[in-house]
């Protein structure tokens, strides 16, 4: 019987090394992730405990300065986290509950913000209420100052609140419509179903959102550093450690205080909400769910959600009409100057880098991301747990730390000795100056690194609604593990694929605070010419990046869409019926 | 020798240990399990849920891997060989087509691995398509199908590759009643005249007689009894092989006599003598087996009396339970006559054909 038990691993350890493809592939994912992932964020912790680092966290946890940066962004994610999750939670449930018209545009609009580049809200949100805003001193007259706390909680909630929307969105949908029906028949009003039914069942999605945006809120740069003002936080400050005092040992140091709060959301996130959701999405919905008709809920939710959608065109349109005019609300004359500079001027170079680039990263990542579900949820061996904990830390960590991570491993060249061959170079300079393709290499790899995550989940969610013995039975007609893979499974999470495919795509060509120590003069990269653009009040040709930008993962959108294809053609049938 | 084992699939002494679930403690699905598969032979796997049928299936088809035995094909340990490496093909109980392909792309799929040339797949799939009775359905999508007819394309997607053995896990459970009974005459047919090595899995005992060349009892991972349909329904070697297959009346009896394998006894007041298989002494305890259809019931006072606690008249057949002295006893009369129907509550006679009786050792 005992070497029965002990036999076990090794004839999980026989029958995968028996795939030589299989046992290949998941020698390589793991290769992968520990080089771009964890050995970054190894080196950032290793650093910050150092002696300098050490003396360092000394002084800063005892420094009122330092404590005061830590509350401030402290302070700030919680706002955000409940004002995101609040503002999320009210525009699901309006577009899911409420009957009313316009609603499939506004939901469009909620969207806008996943694909927008980081300064585009803050600075549109600065032309329109900032000192001289147009709407606050042109319309209201006031002389409002915008800067800090009240307009980092603006800018951050109306960039991250989508996530909060489609999460609790899908999940409402997802609640049983019965149960619903049921309370109604049982006498309960409207307001009572919703306190005793739909807010108990949604408490896991609620929580789950305010976790995700507290995580995304305190790791964000870009609109602090538009928007800040006074109001400092830990990104800021690490971002002004690099950039501005060259101190990398501050700067990990700064990280790990900003890593431990992330890291600690993601865990609760991942071993207590994803255990306790109670709503089951695999069930069929049994009705239609109950609207909300009675006019004086209908038409005031009605006005919550139109006014959120005519906000978000707002600030968009400020962001398209700042693009077009020379000094938008100072000199209003039609121009395409900020187009050239983008297009055929000095932006042009960082335009075709960075699309090049995330077109790089993105199939790899979306790749990636469906042979790591792959592996994890179909494939038995020990440490799955691990390789999907591992690649999701590419997300929950602060970009600002990954960035820094790959400077301090790849600024140099990795080599290792061997007996009989001496020093190898193993990974050569990926970053800085005089690096290999001019550090594109390491921005490459960020890129995968930041979007493999979101592909990762949604294969994952894609592969456990799909029968394993679909797979099994291509197995048993004699295809191996790849040939299945290629012809059964990838075809079978085509949406999900298109899904991380895009994800990886918007989230390379946005990011910021993963790759901004790591552009060099030789890969420019558009979010970082956005900023200096903004930095130095040039907002027209930083809104022509912007919608330059939007346009371009637009496109791309269109181009994966009829590449990859969003369906299965296993839901063609289903219209044509038999 | 090497003759002999060509064609042939042999179990030794296989386990199958899984880890709980749970994490807690593990669960032994199959337990030393030998076993021997003659070539072109149908044989069924038959037991109740959770018995292992399933695991020694998917350790025959290697997507498990034995914890400990052998399985042997033509003589060749293939314990660890990987499942797409065979030759054999699996029917699921889920079909499991592949719902992005066609009708037709589905049952060519095996022979494109194979990369069998156009024509050739072109006509094998054509050919099991008519066999199959699904011309015209080629180019229709799974969803667009009947149970039935998904039920057709996946045995015929496994037909047309033909395999070396063809695995079944009750594959006709999704079906309804009739569809069921239809289903299982083509499998046995197509069998029979394709002459595949099939292992069958089910726990419908009807299905499994109706279908099989020898069926395998299986009972907490462990095989019971492994023998002819009618062998298994006439002699049971223990009491649940014989309650599992049919129904059966449990009699205790004591051991009167024994000669030459003949052991005498008294059974509802009559004196038999059965076969053994077992050796059992004078004085020993018993119980015999009689089968339903063994019992008979007439009005006769010669006869020791039961009670009708119920009776059911079923058209081609009748079915009682009634009461001999406290122990109840399922009695089925076939084509029961007019004046032979019995009401609740009357006494009735009740009788035997001696030679059914079978003994088991407890
Ligand atoms: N992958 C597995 N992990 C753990 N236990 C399993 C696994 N597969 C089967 N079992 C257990 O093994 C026993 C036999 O299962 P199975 O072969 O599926 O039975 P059957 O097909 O006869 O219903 C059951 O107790 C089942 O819970
Ligand atoms: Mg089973």
């Amino acid at each position: 019987m005992n070497h029965l038990i002990r036999g076990r691993p090794i004839a999980e350890f026989r029958r995968i090394i028996q795939d030589p493809v299989l046992f290949i592939g998941l020698i390589l994912v793991v290769l992968f992730v520990s080089i771009t992932i964890l050995s970054p964020i190894y080196a950032m912790v290793e650093e910050s405990l150092t002696e300098e680092g050490q003396e360092l966290f000394d002084r800063y946890l005892s420094s009122p300065v330092y404590r005061n940066i830590i509350r401030n962004t402290l302070e700030m994610g919680l706002i955000v986290a409940a004002t995101g999750t609040a503002l999320g939670f009210l525009l699901a449930y309006i577009q899911v509950k409420v009957a009313m018209p316009f609603k499939r545009l506004m939901h469009i609009t909620y969207l806008i913000p996943i694909i927008s580049p980081p300064f585009a809200v803050a600075s549109a949100v600065l032309l329109l209420l900032g000192r001289n805003g147009i709407i606050s001193k042109g319309w209201l007259g006031v002389r409002y100052d915008i800067y800090g706390l009240d307009g980092l909680t603006l800018v951050l909630t109306l960039s991250y609140f989508t996530v909060a929307y489609m999460n609790l969105k899908g999940m409402m949908q997802a609640l049983d419509p019965a149960l619903d029906e049921a309370a109604t028949n049982l006498g309960a009003s409207k307001f009572r179903i919703f306190r005793t039914v739909t807010i108990p069942m949604l408490i896991p999605g609620i929580a789950g959102s305010f976790l995700l945006l507290f995580v995304e809120a305190i790791a964000d740069l870009g609109n602090p550093l538009v928007m800040g003002g006074n109001y400092e936080v830990l990104s800021t400050r690490i971002y002004v450690s690099i950039v501005g005092l060259y101190n990398t040992t501050a700067a990990a140091v700064l990280s790990v205080i900003l890593l431990v709060p992330s890291l600690l959301v993601f865990m609760v996130q991942r071993y207590w909400i994803s255990r306790t959701s109670v709503v089951s999405v695999t069930g069929k919905p049994t009705g239609t769910p109950q609207q909300i008709t009675h006019p004086l809920v209908r038409w005031p939710l009605f006005a919550v959600g139109i006014c959120a959608s005519l906000f978000i065109l707002l600030v968009y349109g400020t962001i398209f009409a700042g693009a077009f005019t020379k000094i938008l609300n100072v000199n209003n004359e039609f121009t395409l100057d900020h187009f050239d500079f983008v297009i055929n001027g000095y932006g042009s170079e960082a335009m075709k880098d960075t699309t090049q680039l995330a077109a790089i990263a993105t199939p790899i990542a979306g790749l990636l991301g469906m042979i790591i579900a792959f592996l994890v949820v179909r494939k038995k061996f020990m440490g799955r747990a691990a390789l999907d904990f591992a690649t999701m830390l590419g997300i929950a960590v602060p970009g600002t730390i990954i960035g820094i991570g790959y400077l301090l491993v790849f600024n140099t060249p990795n080599e290792i000795t061997l007996p009989l061959l001496g020093t190898i170079e193993v990974i050569p300079k990926l970053t800085g100056g005089r690096a290999i393709f001019g550090g594109a290499g390491a921005i490459i790899l960020v890129f995968i690194v930041r979007s493999t995550p979101a592909a990762l989940r949604a294969g994952v969610a894609a592969l456990s609604q799909i029968d394993p013995s679909i797979e099994e039975a291509s197995i048993s007609l004699g295809a191996d593990n790849i040939g299945t893979f290629r012809r059964i499974t990838l075809p079978l999470i085509r949406p999900a694929f298109f899904s991380g495919l895009v994800y990886a795509f918007a989230r390379s060509m946005t990011t910021i605070s993963a790759i901004i120590f790591l552009t060099t003069s030789r890969t420019k990269i558009m979010t970082h010419q956005i900023l200096n653009e903004v930095e130095n009040g040039r907002y027209g040709n930083a809104f022509a990046y912007c919608v330059i930008l939007i346009g371009i993962v637009l496109t791309a959108i269109v181009i994966l869409s009829v590449a990859v294809g969003t369906t299965t053609g296993a839901e063609k049938s289903i219209e044509g019926g038999a | 020798m090497a003759n002999e084992q060509v064609g042939t699939l042999v179990l030794e002494n296989v386990s199958k240990i899984f880890p709980q679930r749970d994490g807690q403690g593990e669960v032994r699905a199959v337990d030393n399990v030998s076993l021997t598969i003659h070539e072109g032979e149908f044989l069924t796997l038959l037991g109740p849920s959770g018995c292992g049928k399933t695991t020694t299936l998917r350790l025959i088809s290697g997507f498990e891997m034995p914890s400990a035995g052998r399985i042997l094909l033509d003589g060749q340990d293939i314990s660890h060989r990987p499942p797409n490496k065979r030759d054999m093909a699996m029917v699921f109980q889920s079909y499991a087509l592949f719902p992005h392909m066609t009708v037709f792309n589905n049952i060519a799929y095996g022979l494109r691995i194979q990369h069998v040339s156009r024509s050739e797949i072109k006509a094998r799939v054509d050919k099991v398509l008519d066999l199959m009775g699904l011309h015209n359905l080629g180019e229709r999508r799974p969803n667009e199908l009947s149970g039935g007819q998904q039920q057709r394309v996946a045995l015929a997607r496994s037909l047309v590759v033909e395999p070396r053995v063809l695995l079944f896990d009750e594959p006709l459970s999704n079906l309804d009643a009739k569809l069921r009974v239809q289903m299982r005459s083509e499998i046995r047919n197509i069998q029979r005249r394709l002459n595949i090595t099939s292992v069958y899995v089910t726990h419908d005992q009807v299905e499994a007689m109706a279908l099989s060349d020898r069926v395998v009892i299986m009972n907490e991972g462990q095989i019971e009894q492994i023998d002819s349909p009618e062998e298994i329904y006439r002699r049971p070697v223990s009491r649940f092989v014989a309650d599992f297959i049919g129904r059966a009346n449990f009699l205790p009896a004591t051991v009167e006599a024994v000669t030459d394998e003949q052991v005498t006894m008294t059974l509802l007041g009559h004196k038999v003598t059965a076969r053994a298989k077992f050796a059992p002494a004078v004085g020993d305890q018993l119980t015999a087996v009689l089968r339903p259809e063994a019992l008979l019931l007439k009005s006769d006072p010669n006869l020791p009396q039961a009670v009708v606690k119920q009776a059911m008249y079923l058209g081609a057949s009748s079915e009682y339970i009634v009461d001999v002295d406290g122990q109840e006893l399922v009695v089925v009369e076939s084509d029961p006559s007019t004046e032979q129907i019995f009401r609740e509550d009357q006494m009735v006679g009740i009788s035997f054909v001696a030679e059914t009786v079978h003994l088991l050792a407890q």
